[in-house]
């Protein structure tokens, strides 16, 4: 499974944010972006996503000219529903109204009942959160919200997974530890995964690291 | 400003609270009359009377909540929320009473559908003896009841979605769960939809009693014999003999009950589906277009519908304004005439009455809810809505029956000042429902910013908090300007038949045979709120910056 990113151009009506990006991330391999805030990083990885339109609405609405290709084929035209890219965010993003288990189940495929719920107690377990399936996740950890944002987005059994910054709301421990954990988990899962981050203690592969520069 | 803020908190309380939990009390005490439920129990209409009051105020809220949610899923999914929402104002200022008169016009037997299709289609040279508008089954009142509650209920969402916060969430987890798999479409109804419709549940139970309690609109467009009980009540109350009127308070009663027992089954049922474990089967959803089409945009054809019966009620009212001989089936009047309006020019007290009421209750509503929501703590504004919003829930057959009391009491019945407070009570709790999301969801932080940089409170509310804020508090008021002049009950029965409105002239006058004058006040009673959106927009505008050059 390989990740091909060919990005012509990115910008919105008013302004190009960049202009002829190129990368390709093998399986199990982690592809760090970096740059200064307005550089462009985190639509990058909304144009491979497919959330452009979510990132901003009216006049600065982003429009991308890209050709994104998972295992050759290209799939920049697609719903993001049908991209099979998973992102992590910021955020954990739990969905507010839903237990931390639902949550989870939320992105298992459709299925077997009993199947599914295996699935999500698996994955609790991995996350080191055995019993917490009933919890509100607002009464969890801001360490324990993201594992619960890694499982349910490895869930979904993505072929590529993007993450915005996942790691700069932690603390120092926190974030060693988790930063550990995603990146156990993506080489297990043998999927190509882009990051974008700050922090030059984040970066997951000197060899795969790409510095974005403003170019307007 | 911090030491006065628990007294004065108290004191606003107690302005509001008092005479809202007093006219309540007044209201309920009248229904500890045994005699009058004996009547009411033996009178032959009310059973017949309440089914259609629950027929019809079920089927209207139920429609309301779906097509509304139906139109929101599709702005949201489309990105359209702006466009859907930009047409609003006129439609939520556009008063019940004038929409049911303006519906009578285009659906009466000699209304404009039926001329448009005669005699080429129908070939009818008189007006057919059809009962379309005050049809025994109640499907005029339900169908004027559902157009004008589902702006209101996309009005309130529209109010949450505006939530710097709640948007960019939402948002966000709209394009998590599409990252998961989920079609755009069954993201919104997953992830967004249970998130919004749980804060949407004051606005409903508001639907739901006025579509249960409506009497304006009922006695426009609703059924006539026998009526819904609200309407039955409301004919008691009106009544010489004190002991029918007693029989009018217990059917507000019943009526109380009645809403108390489908708010409580509708939660049920919300629960209920809640529970089915549909939401999380996993299913992601067929895609909606098929992959490299472009998603549909633009706006769903359900509220463009919405738009032109709001545009043809808009129309009918304004040439049935000027109308003069207009024989059957032709589309357009033989003659124009501005009598009607001379008419409402001889008599323009009544339009000062109007909007010197709308006027002062909007402004004392507004200040009071900034008040409120700036000083009361927070647990205080959680733990006394309900009280807050008692007029909204309680019948208003049942309210204006506590609010005469209480002026009577005062010694306030007839009078200007009685009439304001019965409005300013009508009006409050739109104006607080209208304002909290925007004003409890602004940023607590730029308050400790202010003060750091040596900013005394005042300085911070004039300068920072209000003009950021100014949007949702000329909206509120212009929502409590609109529900003043939309009044019908408390305006006749406080004001002792001493005062007329725009609103009691359209509705009184609906039942004869004027049209044209009929119009000019349902025209009058629409143009007024729309005047007021318009400058509340106007006011409300974002401050527009100079473009950037690159």
């Amino acid at each position: 499974m390989t990740l091909q990113v060919h990005i012509t151009q990115l910008g919105s009506a008013q302004r190009v944010l960049l202009q002829g990006l190129r990368f390709e991330v093998p399986a199990g391999h982690i592809l760090t972006l970096m740059g200064p805030s307005g550089s462009g990083k985190s639509s990058v990885l909304a144009a491979i996503a497919g959330t452009l339109g979510s990132v901003a609405e009216g006049a600065q609405a982003l429009h991308a000219q890209a050709s994104v290709r998972l295992n050759g084929e290209d799939i920049s035209l697609r719903p993001t529903a049908q991209r099979g890219v998973g992102l992590l965010f910021q955020d954990a993003l739990l969905f507010a109204h839903l237990t931390v288990a639902e949550n989870l189940l939320f992105a298992v495929p459709p299925g077997p009942r009993a199947l599914r719920m295996a699935q999500v107690q698996q994955a609790l377990t991995e996350a080191g959160l055995q019993g917490y399936g009933e919890r509100d996740p607002a009464t969890l950890s801001g360490g324990q919200r993201a594992r619960v944002a890694l499982m349910r987005a490895l869930l979904a059994q993505p072929k590529a997974l993007l993450l915005d910054e996942p790691f700069s709301k932690l603390d120092t421990t926190l974030r060693d530890q988790f930063r550990a954990f995603v990146f156990e988990h993506i080489r297990a899962r043998q999927i190509p995964a882009v990051l974008v981050t700050h922090d030059a203690a984040d970066v997951a592969d000197p060899d795969r690291l790409m510095v974005l520069n403003h170019a307007g | 400003m911090t030491a006065f803020r628990l007294p004065f908190a108290t004191a606003l309380l107690l302005l509001a609270g008092l005479p809202l939990l007093a006219t309540a009390a007044l209201a309920l005490a009248a229904l500890l009359d045994a005699a009058a439920w004996r009547a009411l129990w033996e009178d032959p209409h009310w059973l017949r009377a309440l089914s259609l009051t629950l027929w019809t105020g079920l089927a209207s809220t139920a429609l309301a909540w779906w097509v509304s949610a139906a139109l929101l899923a599709q702005g949201f999914v489309r990105q359209s929320l702006g466009p859907l929402l930009r047409g609003l104002p006129v439609m939520l200022a556009t008063p019940h009473a004038a929409l049911a008169i303006g519906l009578v016009f285009l659906l009466a037997p000699s209304g404009w559908l039926l001329r448009a299709l005669s005699p080429w289609l129908t070939g009818f040279e008189f007006p057919p003896p059809w009962p379309t508008t005050q049809d025994p089954w109640g499907l005029g009142l339900i169908a004027a009841l559902t157009a004008k509650e589902i702006p209101f209920l996309l009005w309130t969402a529209a109010t949450q979605l505006q939530r710097d916060d709640l948007r960019q969430r939402w948002r966000s987890e709209h394009a998590l769960a599409q990252t998961l798999g989920y079609s755009p479409q069954r993201a919104f109804w997953r992830v967004v939809w249970p998130q919004l419709s749980a804060r949407l549940w004051w606005p409903l139970l508001a639907v739901l009693a006025y579509g249960l309690t409506v009497v304006d609109m009922a006695l426009v467009i609703g059924p006539a014999s026998p009526p819904t009980l609200a309407v039955l009540a409301w004919q008691w109350l009106q009544d010489a003999d004190l002991a029918v009127n007693a029989q009018g308070a217990a059917a507000g009663g019943v009526l109380t009950l009645t809403l108390l027992g489908t708010a409580l089954l509708w939660r049920g049922l919300q629960r209920l589906h809640r529970r089915g474990g549909q939401r999380l089967n996993g299913r992601r959803g067929a895609a909606s277009t098929p992959a490299g089409a472009q998603p549909p945009v633009g706006l769903p054809a359900s509220h463009l519908l919405l738009v032109g019966l709001y545009g043809a009620v808009l129309l009918a009212l304004a040439v049935g304004s000027i109308a003069g001989v207009w024989p059957f089936p032709r589309v357009w009047p033989e003659t124009l005439t501005w009598q009607a309006w001379h008419r409402v020019w001889d008599s323009r007290s009544t339009v000062g009455t109007t909007l010197g009421l709308a006027l002062a209750s909007a402004a004392l509503a507004l200040a009071w809810s900034v008040a409120w929501l700036e000083l009361a703590p927070r647990r205080w504004d959680t733990a006394l809505r309900p009280v807050l919003y008692l007029s909204l829930v309680l019948p208003a057959v049942l309210w204006v029956v506590g609010l005469y009391s209480l002026a009577l009491q005062w010694r306030l019945e007839g009078q200007w000042l009685g009439l304001l407070l019965a409005h300013t009570a009508m009006v409050l709790p739109y104006v607080l429902l209208a304002l909290s999301p925007a004003y409890l969801g602004f940023d607590a932080r730029y308050a400790q910013l202010s003060a750091s940089l040596g900013h005394g409170p005042w300085h911070f509310l004039w300068r920072i908090k209000w003009p950021l804020l100014r949007r949702a508090l000329a909206a509120s008021a212009a929502v409590g300007f609109a529900v003043s002049v939309a009044q019908y009950l408390p305006t006749l029965y406080i004001g002792a038949g001493r005062f007329s409105s725009v609103t009691t002239e359209a509705v009184n006058l609906a039942a004869g045979g004027q049209r044209s004058l009929t119009s000019a006040y349902a025209g009058l009673q629409f143009v007024l709120p729309v005047l007021a959106f318009a400058l509340a927009a106007w006011l409300g505008a974002p401050r527009r910056f100079k473009p950037a050059h690159p």
